[in-house]
């Protein structure tokens, strides 16, 4: 059976020669929730944009069956969805409508059905009825459930978060964590926050330095205090509270 | 406190959300399709535009329209004028040089009154009052509708796709970079202790615009990877929502019928 995210010693360095990301290895099954979690500068965002196929290195990135080439980004593209760090860069058009409508159009469906797929997708996220609202009309939660319906919209089988739950209150984060919870795609989620990774994680892969760490069940991996720390991370109060 | 203290002060004090918060509101005028409206505004400013200097006194007449949608829109008088007051000077520089080197005499004729004056001032005061009655019709339809309506209804209009994405881009994010100036204006401020002289200012300044560039640069960038990653390939496509319905066709009627009627009907008995 193909994985959803395979990636073959994967290397990236940015034009002024600083190494992003060294040899890395991972392989990512369907169905999974990953959270991709390490210190600040790890390589995190640059390792999701490069399984979208927006840098090119050294080595294979293979989605869902399909090697990332110049000639097929497009298809990549309709499988892997990416919400960006900042929702006001995922958000582009003048209405919520346009935006969650655009990849659907640019998929080539037709307006019944995009209207259906704006539909269900911002009922997904807790916005229906919201679908003439200007994006700066948004607040910071709004927004974030926002670039998800965009995203949702296309109906990929691979969804990326980055930092997901950054500028968000423990309110909008908590209904955040619901609405992942509640999606059957494959989530690969960059995070420094432990608390909202342990809550939405299946498995954890650490990134330090541009490396990956260590590969492994959630709870096993952040649980380890010693390595967490080492690698400038917590672990999450979740785990911490079972620990004691 | 120094002329750059004080544009800061008013500079955090301005707030984004007052250039588009009637347009969202409801009301008969709000519900009117964006392109009858739009085409309306164009003729009616064609028309006020190409009124001979000479009758300034029907320039109060069409004032009554924009007005009365303005009205009929729920938008504040107050919001108005001040918006007008706040571009007016530059009309005002244009408009007043008029008497300066034309002061050939003219009578003005308003009704049954008349009166003597120069062809400078008559140029002058049909200078203000066109651009008054414009500026009454430009806020009364960006105040009634949406500026998302207003796009989508302009390229029905066969306006070129690249002139209304560009507009598209530049209505979402302008709002987004008066919040970063925002955001570089309080920093300086929060760290301006003293006065740095103003070689120093318009150093600071300069400096505040660069990042103000750099970070639209950057978020142009991160802007095309968004869009590239939900299947964009150079190629605009929307989906039309707007549909002409009979109140539509009232409002043209009603529009066209006062436009008309006071060129040919009012305008000849005021002159």
């Amino acid at each position: 059976m193909t994985k959803a995210i395979q990636i073959e010693k994967f290397s990236y360095s940015y034009p002024d020669g600083t190494k992003a990301l060294s040899d890395i290895t991972l392989d990512i099954d369907h169905g999974q929730r990953v959270a991709l979690i390490g210190p600040n500068g790890a390589g995190k965002s640059t390792l999701l944009l490069a399984m979208a196929g927006f840098i090119r290195g050294a080595g294979r990135i293979i989605i869902d069956g399909l090697e990332i080439a110049s000639g097929n980004l497009k298809q990549v593209r309709s499988c892997i969805g990416c919400c960006l760090e900042n929702p006001e860069d995922q958000l582009f058009m003048p209405t919520l409508f346009d935006d969650v409508a655009f990849g659907p159009l640019n998929m080539g469906l037709d307006p019944e059905q995009v209207r259906q797929r704006v539909a269900v997708a911002l009922e997904k996220v807790g916005l229906p009825g919201m679908a003439e609202r200007a994006p700066h009309h948004l607040s910071a939660g709004q927004k974030r459930a926002a670039s998800i319906a965009t995203v949702l919209s296309m109906s990929p089988k691979i969804i990326t978060l980055d930092e997901p739950d950054g500028s968000l209150d423990p309110r909008h984060r908590d209904n955040l964590v619901r609405l992942l919870n509640g999606l059957h795609q494959t989530l690969v989620i960059a995070t420094c926050s432990m608390d909202f990774a342990a809550a939405v994680a299946d498995t954890a892969v650490v990134i330090d330095g541009g490396r990956v760490i260590v590969v492994g069940p959630a709870e096993k991996i952040m649980s380890d205090s010693k390595m967490m720390t080492n690698h400038g991370l917590e672990v999450p109060r979740k785990f911490a509270n079972e620990q004691a | 406190m120094g002329c750059c203290d004080v544009f800061a002060q008013k500079a955090i004090k301005m707030h984004h959300a007052y250039i588009d918060k009637f347009a969202y509101q409801d009301s008969p005028i709000h519900r009117i399709d964006a392109r009858v409206k739009f085409i309306i505004a164009v003729v009616f400013t064609a028309v006020v535009i190409s009124l001979p200097r000479t009758s300034v006194s029907i320039l109060f007449c069409y004032a009554i329209g924009p007005f009365t949608v303005l009205v009929l829109g729920g938008i504040p008088l107050r919001f108005v004028f001040k918006h007008i007051l706040l571009v007016s000077p530059f009309v005002l520089v244009l408009a007043l040089t008029g008497p300066l080197y034309d002061k050939r005499a003219e009578t003005v004729v308003f009704g049954p009154w008349d009166w003597q004056t120069t062809v400078g001032w008559l140029r002058c005061y049909s200078i203000i009052g066109k651009f008054v009655v414009t500026m009454l019709t430009l806020i009364s339809l960006v105040s009634t509708t949406r500026f998302a309506e207003l796009l989508a209804g302009l390229r029905r209009l066969a306006v070129p796709k690249i002139l209304v994405i560009q507009m598209g881009f530049l209505y979402r994010y302008l709002f987004l970079l008066i919040d970063s100036a925002h955001h570089i204006i309080r920093a300086r401020v929060a760290r301006a202790i003293g006065k740095i002289g103003f070689r120093n200012e318009t150093r600071v300044a300069a400096a505040m615009l660069g990042s103000l560039f750099v970070r639209s640069i950057d978020a142009a960038e991160r802007i095309n990877v968004a869009m590239q990653a939900r299947g964009f390939e150079g190629h605009w496509r929307t989906i039309n929502r707007l549909t002409i319905r009979g109140r539509d066709w009232v409002f043209a009627a009603v529009s066209a019928a006062f436009i008309f009627g006071m060129y040919v009907f009012v305008k000849p008995i005021l002159g």
